[in-house]
């Protein structure tokens, strides 16, 4: 049984989210009958539909509830897709989702796209500024997600949302990989998925942290020496990537970048096994800048930073240049900040357009 | 959890994180499980911290236990 609220207007019902705490601070489309209605429909799935338990306060996540979430943060029905896939992620018990909206550590769902729903789902940017904004699907799926979790999951700042000061990716986090600007095979073909299928990854992560690399031309020291610098970016001694360790991290490769690994032969895999090798720690270097979490015993040999080459993500998105961007994480949680997969379900998508937006067969 | 198999459990919360406390408890449908208010913090105070901490606050737990069996 769904409730409604009532207002005198639009402005009132905003201001009405806002006192209600439903709103993430800023202004929000305000979620009626209709418009919730077109947004289910876009899904092509019942609204009462259970998607499952939301941590942290086990909220039952419905079509309908994310609808309404999506409505609010300016979603399309192209959008839902994505937007029902990433809920999914997150609410997947391997995203560890209550664990992450308790720690006081800055984490955030990053939401990256693959696949056709790139383009039909809004068409989701991968090039310039996909993180910063300007683009529409990039920044009303992340908040659909965000809206999601806070009123389906009760996730509010100092009561419930732990985290000591966030990062402004909880507002919005989403981009594509710029599959058409990678030397690389797609990101979701390495973890399982075939070129066509539509797929969101989502890890919690950290703000994006910039690497700097200008290429000199000297093809295998350009391709030796960005990976000392990502890897300077991954094994940052102040992550918990390097302190509590284990857990997995994202790279951002900027096309230029991702050019100097392709002119160097190198694949993924061998990109991610370079990365891997060159995150670590001598134990008296962790010891003397690790407090309470130094590691004890007498550890000689060099503590890496990853369990495996794997858990490091590898995409290429953004526009071309000198940056790359690495996004460590928080490394904890009963599954230690594992990234999860959803399929996009595209063939049960419904095309809905607005009242005054005229079809397009 | 380990309260509703009926094993008497008590909560050790900081002060800091006594909301998120009644946020867990109300949202398990247990807002009245025993809880004991911990002073912020008490990770990374150091082991004598902690043992004062610990003894000072065994009168509270005690209590608590009583009062839930």
């Amino acid at each position: 049984m769904t409730t409604m609220l009532t207002a005198a207007d639009e402005m009132a019902a905003i201001e009405q989210l806002h006192a209600l705490r439903c709103t993430d601070g800023l202004p929000v489309i305000v979620p009626t009958r209709e418009r919730v209605n077109r947004l289910i429909l876009a899904t092509g799935l019942d609204g009462d539909m259970v998607l499952g338990n939301m941590g942290p306060g086990g909220g039952i996540a419905t079509v309908e509830k994310v609808a309404v979430a999506a409505v609010m943060a300016g979603c399309l029905p192209d959008h839902m897709p994505v937007v029902i896939a990433a809920v999914r992620a997150v609410i997947d018990p391997a995203f560890d989702l209550t664990e992450m909206q308790s720690t006081t550590h800055c984490t955030a769902p990053l939401i990256i796209v693959n696949g056709p729903a790139r383009e039909a789902c809004g068409g989701i940017s991968g090039g310039f500024g996909a993180l910063g904004p300007g683009h529409r699907a990039n920044a009303s799926i992340g908040r659909a997600l965000r809206l999601a979790m806070i009123n389906i999951g009760g996730a509010r700042p100092g009561e419930s949302d732990m985290a000591l000061l966030g990062h402004p990716g909880k507002f919005t986090y989403c981009l594509a990989e710029d599959e058409e600007s990678s030397p690389f095979p797609p990101l979701h073909t390495s973890l399982g998925f075939a070129p066509h299928d539509s797929v969101v990854t989502v890890i919690g992560a950290e703000a994006p942290h910039s690497v700097l690399y200008s290429p000199t031309g000297e093809v295998a020291q350009d391709a030796q020496r960005l990976s000392k610098v990502l890897a300077t970016g991954l094994s940052n001694i102040a992550t918990n990537n390097a302190i509590l360790r284990n857990g997995a991290a994202v790279v951002v490769l900027n096309p230029e970048h991702a050019g100097v690994y392709q002119k160097a032969n190198l694949t993924r895999e061998m990109i991610q096994k370079a990365l891997f090798g060159l995150s670590f720690h001598r134990p008296e270097d962790l010891r003397e800048i690790g407090g309470g979490f130094a590691p004890k015993g007498d550890d000689r040999g060099p503590i890496h930073c990853f369990r495996s080459h794997e858990d490091i993500l590898v995409m290429v998105a953004g526009g071309t240049g000198l940056y790359s961007m690495v996004m460590p994480t928080w490394c904890a949680g009963p599954h230690v900040n594992r990234f999860v997969t959803k399929r996009v379900e595209l063939d049960i998508y419904c095309e809905v357009t607005f009242p005054n937006q005229t079809a397009s067969v | 959890m380990v309260a509703n198999l009926g094993i008497p459990a008590v909560s050790l919360v900081t002060e800091k994180f006594w909301p998120q406390g009644d946020f867990v408890a109300n949202s398990l449908g247990m807002p009245d499980i025993p809880r004991v208010r911990l002073p912020h913090p008490v990770a990374g105070t150091g082991a004598d911290s902690m043992r004062r901490i610990a003894e000072s606050v065994v009168p509270d737990i005690l209590e608590a236990l009583r009062k839930s069996t």
